[in-house]
């Protein structure tokens, strides 16, 4: 159904089926695995909340509702894999179901709902030289702020030598199922 | 990220909401039965004592 849309020219429509897309998020926990959470890839922005809806906020938001037109505010999904190469420190990748108001772009979506549906680790480095070939990560690296990187063999190796020393390292596939069992999700296993 | 230009604005309303739901406690199988007062027999009626 097309109905007038209050923002400028665009074409506003109804669904009812959530939209999945694609996404990445950083991680965070404790150094002994626990306290898993995702989160936004840029900044320190709150994290995603187990079992909980996650709901788009704007700095702007006395101005104007999450997300807005006239904004970059909102919860983003891309509709394909190569863009999310180039987002920073990616940790987790997967498929993310969004709804409430969406807005649709050239290459994704900004929403004002979200929930992770299938997930995985990646090894970022891996990730962003080949894409979707062989990021699976080996082990996971606890750094300082309960920042978790998973990472394989090479690219441990790699980093330690240009001094990105882990704190402690975690098993890449006990950390993976923990994380899935904290968001009740799916793992991502064609991609 | 730079995700392109807005084309359109989608408003979903989805029928049931894609997050899981918190595990709710198992339903018992037997329903839980008030164990029912024992019945003492009603007292006899004292018999008429002649005079």
């Amino acid at each position: 159904m097309n109905i007038l849309s209050t923002a400028g020219s665009l074409e506003a429509t109804k669904a009812v089926e959530p939209i999945v897309a694609w996404r990445t998020w950083a991680l965070s926990g404790h150094r002994d695995g626990s306290n898993l959470l995702l989160r936004p890839v840029a900044g320190r922005s709150r994290p995603w909340r187990p079992m909980q809806v996650t709901e788009a906020g704007c700095k702007h938001t006395r101005l104007h509702a999450s997300p807005s037109v006239d904004c970059t505010c909102g919860l983003h999904g891309t509709h394909g894999l190569d863009l999310l190469r180039r987002t920073r420190c990616p940790a987790v990748l997967g498929r993310v179901a969004l709804w409430g108001r969406v807005i649709e772009h050239d290459l994704g979506y900004r929403a004002q709902f979200a929930y992770p549906q299938l997930i995985t680790l990646i090894c970022q480095f891996c990730f962003w030289q080949w894409g979707t070939h062989g990021a699976t990560p080996d082990v996971v690296g606890w750094f300082p702020r309960d920042e978790l990187v998973p990472l394989c063999w090479a690219h441990l190796e790699q980093a330690q030598r240009y001094g990105m020393e882990p704190r402690r390292l975690l098993p890449a596939g006990e950390i993976d199922l923990r994380v899935r069992e904290t968001y009740a999700v799916d793992p991502l296993v064609r991609w | 990220m730079d995700i392109g230009r807005p084309q359109r604005i989608i408003e979903i309303e989805p029928v049931s909401l894609p997050v899981p739901a918190p595990d709710l406690p198992e339903p018992m199988t037997d329903p839980i039965v008030e164990p029912m007062p024992e019945t003492s027999p009603e007292p006899a009626p004292a018999e008429p004592v002649d005079p």
